[in-house]
């Protein structure tokens, strides 16, 4: 048995929250996702399977919600209240996104579930976290990675910014919300004692801003993006879409070489150009001569070449130049193809196939698993609340009352 | 055992090959929660961050006023060691046999060229947790090609999204991956793997794609591809459930607000907020399907009146009257935001060649073991000597002769 095919999870997330247990679903730990007898707010989420609304079709669900068994209950409901408190008291870890203040309101503070269990680690993620003077505010992945000068930086000049896509502020605080957990758990194995772990994301975030804290504090200079200074991550149009290009790095002039002996190479128009030192100089390759020659010669030569085909040959070059991938160039990516990073499961509810992005680490003694699909609204309140020891008689009277749902 | 407030890691020793980003943002970590860090660094071959701006009142000079640098690798023991001298390895060996996590993310292979792989550490060290980040995996086609975090913004779908249609994509203007989505795979692997030992007592190996990581928090566009043959395109700031929701223009140089409404009742709210202007009242922008419909147009409207506000008290009228809400903060004002200085997210560190200079601690707050954010980041080669003499078991005289043959610097 390794330690995680013992782990015990309790999932109460919705939109945010839902990739902190999916990281321990994939190392094999008993993960239940509850969810509200309306089903999960992720549930909402397009897109959709075949591009069909509905609760079991979404699939940011059936992504992030895969390799959990599913428990629908009423906490408004003392009995929803009861199985809750009975799954806690059994479980390794509880991940929650609630409102602060929302589950002590319930009775279900964290000083009362650990009454009985004191080892339970909780951690909580929230758009603000449970102390300051934000704590008590609404917020969205959009407001915090406002806030937290994460997104200040997605434009140049005076430009307004642009957004992350898949909730990046979100996915941010779940990740760390996994490691958090994963510390508390190591502590809790040694003492016996767990402890309740506050995740922002609003400070997920502000471990995002690369250099810009720094600037202000020991500069006086505000930053933003990076994006138009020549071959230094300048993005360019190509024949069948873009590609990035950092074809220089820390000034260094082998790196630099390895550029202009490509674009000599494939005998590009005006090449010789780039056979200058002056390239080396960050102030020329952000001025805007420096970006609009690169641009000039660069992009005359690029749009005659697919992005696959540039990242080919400059690769080959050792010029760190990448495609800017759509999801169809990410499944046909030989890379990924030939790592297996694709999982290509069965849905036997849907009907059909799903192709879904596999492991996101490689330990040496635990094979990552996709898991179980994820679940459907109910599907395993019935066993699960067998296996809390209540007796088929209660099981149908949770149901009738409402307390719970069960498919 | 320490008196004061037991870090969760404390005891955990990690012998540090890692440089440039991803790899010290994990270490930092570590050494938060109490981990020893010993961070293997040369004069020449130094963690290039070590030159990359900002600098200290702006002078590049030397390799100790990086705050790039010196954010990511606070709280860490700096250990000059040149790898590429013969006798550097004993040294590393002799670290490697003290340390609980060994932790590279260097190019595939060049770890085993110092015989210093997997196969060897777990020979030195079998309670040893060996970490490589490479870039795409260890194996396949293209496990040898190059890239930054930019590079990996881009292979791995967020930048085509991260961009208004129509125009060139932008991405999010830094080597995005690199801050979180690499750190925190990397650390929880780590953690699993050190939760794994208390169990077996052997370590193990935890490799991460930098790529594979990546692709897992950004799944919507390959979903959409493989199962509908849909290209989702650029998101501008559309999203799914919300709307309105943007970023608008208010008074001053680069303001902004972003606003995000979700239900019915928060249009309500926005709307008195905004003083029930009669368009509000519409038809057209009456239900969420209609004012998706007439998005634009909506849009329009808000900014023509948020133009006219200052958005940090339109941000508090909004979020009082339960409207998402969030200013656009630039760096400063991030640093001076009054809720991250409350929660203690910035930390201020004396640092010997650039003073009191501006750090922040991980974002996870323990209730028991709060994280430790003590000493600024390392001089180079300034706990060499220490470790050597303490952890390893160095004579004075040893230490003197690798000195004189230049495998300490």
């Amino acid at each position: 048995m390794t330690f995680f095919s013992k782990l015990q999870v309790l999932d109460f997330t919705g939109e945010l929250g839902p990739y902190t247990g999916k990281m321990y679903a994939g190392l094999g730990a008993n993960v239940i996702l509850v969810e509200p007898i309306s089903g999960s707010p992720l549930r909402r989420i397009g897109p959709f399977y075949m591009k069909r609304p509905g609760t079991e079709t979404s699939l940011p669900h059936l992504y992030f919600n895969a390799g959990k068994r599913g428990l629908a209950l009423d906490l408004t409901h003392e009995q929803g209240r009861q199985v809750f408190r009975d799954l806690c008291a059994r479980a390794d870890l509880l991940i929650e996104s609630c409102a602060p203040g929302y589950l002590d309101g319930m009775g279900l503070s964290y000083e009362v579930l650990r009454r009985n269990n004191p080892k339970l680690v909780q951690t909580s993620i929230t758009p603000f976290g449970h102390s300051g003077p934000l704590s008590g505010a609404v917020g969205a992945d959009l407001t915090c990675a406002a806030l937290s000068g994460f997104l200040h930086l997605a434009g140049i000049d005076n430009e307004k910014p642009v957004r992350a896509p898949d909730n990046q502020s979100y996915r941010m605080a779940e990740a760390y919300a996994s490691v958090g957990s994963a510390i508390a758990l190591y502590g809790a194995q040694r003492t016996g004692q767990g402890q309740f772990v506050d995740v922002a994301c609003v400070e997920a975030c502000a471990m995002a801003l690369e250099s810009s804290p720094q600037h202000w504090n020991l500069e006086g200079r505000i930053r933003r993006g990076r994006g138009r200074e020549a071959a230094s991550g300048s993005i360019h149009p190509c024949a069948d879409g873009y590609v990035v290009l950092v074809a220089i790095v820390t000034n260094s002039k082998a790196s630099w070489d390895a550029f202009a002996n490509w674009m000599r190479d494939e005998d590009v128009e005006d090449w010789s150009t780039f056979a200058n030192d002056k390239w080396l100089d960050s102030r020329y390759r952000k001025s805007q001569e420096g970006y609009e020659t690169l641009c000039r010669i660069f992009e005359k030569y690029a749009a005659t070449r697919t992005k696959f085909q540039l990242y080919e040959t400059g690769q080959k070059h050792n010029v760190a130049v990448s495609p800017v991938s759509n999801g169809r160039d990410l499944l046909e990516n030989p890379q990924l193809t030939h790592r297996g990073f694709w999982q290509r499961v069965r849905n036997e509810a849907l009907g059909g196939d799903v192709v879904y992005p596999g492991a996101p680490y490689e330990l040496g003694e635990i094979q990552w698993r996709f898991g179980c699909n994820a679940p459907r609204l109910g599907e395993h309140t019935s066993v699960i609340l067998r296996e809390l020891g209540f007796p088929p008689s209660d099981v149908g009277e949770f149901k009738k009352s409402g307390a719970v749902y069960a498919e | 055992m320490q008196n004061s407030v037991m870090g969760m890691l404390d005891g955990i020793v990690v012998c540090d090959f890692s440089w440039a980003g991803a790899g010290p943002i994990a270490t930092a970590v570590l050494a938060q929660c109490g981990a020893e860090v010993i961070k293997i660094e040369s004069a020449s071959r130094p963690d290039p961050t070590r030159s990359s701006e900002p600098f200290k009142d702006g002078i590049r000079k030397g390799l100790n006023r990086s705050g790039y640098f010196a954010n990511r690798n606070a709280n860490k023991k700096s250990l000059a060691l040149n790898m590429t001298h013969p006798s550097a390895r004993d040294v590393a060996v002799r670290l490697i046999a003290k340390s609980d996590i060994v932790i590279n993310n260097f190019r595939v292979g060049q770890m085993e060229k110092w015989n210093l792989g997997w196969e060897r550490v777990k020979e030195i060290n079998p309670r040893a947790i060996f970490v490589t980040m490479s870039l795409q995996g260890t194996s396949g086609p293209h496990s040898r090609y190059m890239g930054y975090g930019v590079n990996l913004n881009a292979l791995c779908g967020l930048t085509e999204r991260a961009a208004f249609p129509g125009v060139r994509p932008f991405g999010t203007g830094t080597n995005y991956t690199d801050h979180v989505i690499v750190p925190a795979h990397t650390l929880f692997g780590i953690m699993a793997a050190l939760l794994e030992r208390e169990g077996t007592g052997r370590g193990q190996t935890v490799s991460i794609s930098q790529l594979e990581a990546a692709i897992s928090m950004v799944p919507t566009a390959p979903l959409a591809y493989s199962t509908n043959g849909e290209t989702v395109g650029p998101l501008g700031y559309g999203d799914p459930e919300a709307v309105p929701h943007g970023v608008y223009r208010t008074l001053g140089y680069c303001g902004w607000i972003a606003i995000a409404v979700f239900s019915d009742n928060e249009w309500t709210s926005l709307k008195k907020v905004m003083g029930n202007p009669i368009w509000a009242e519409e038809d057209r922008f009456s239900t969420s399907q209609a004012r998706r419909l007439h998005e634009d147009e909506l849009n329009g409207r808000i900014e023509q009146w948020t133009a006219t506000c200052y958005a940090d008290w339109l941000m508090d009228e909004l979020l009082r009257h339960g409207v998402k809400a969030g200013v656009v903060k630039d760096g400063r004002e991030a640093v001076e935001d009054e809720h991250l200085r409350r929660r203690e997210f910035w930390r201020y560190l004396e640092h010997p060649e650039m003073g009191t200079t501006l750090y922040n601690r991980a974002p996870i707050v323990f209730s028991d073991t709060p994280l430790s954010t003590k000493t600024a980041a390392p001089l180079i080669g300034q706990h060499t000597e220490e470790v050597l003499a303490g952890m390893l078991g160095y004579s004075a005289e040893e230490i003197e002769q690798l000195s004189r043959e230049k495998v300490l610097i």
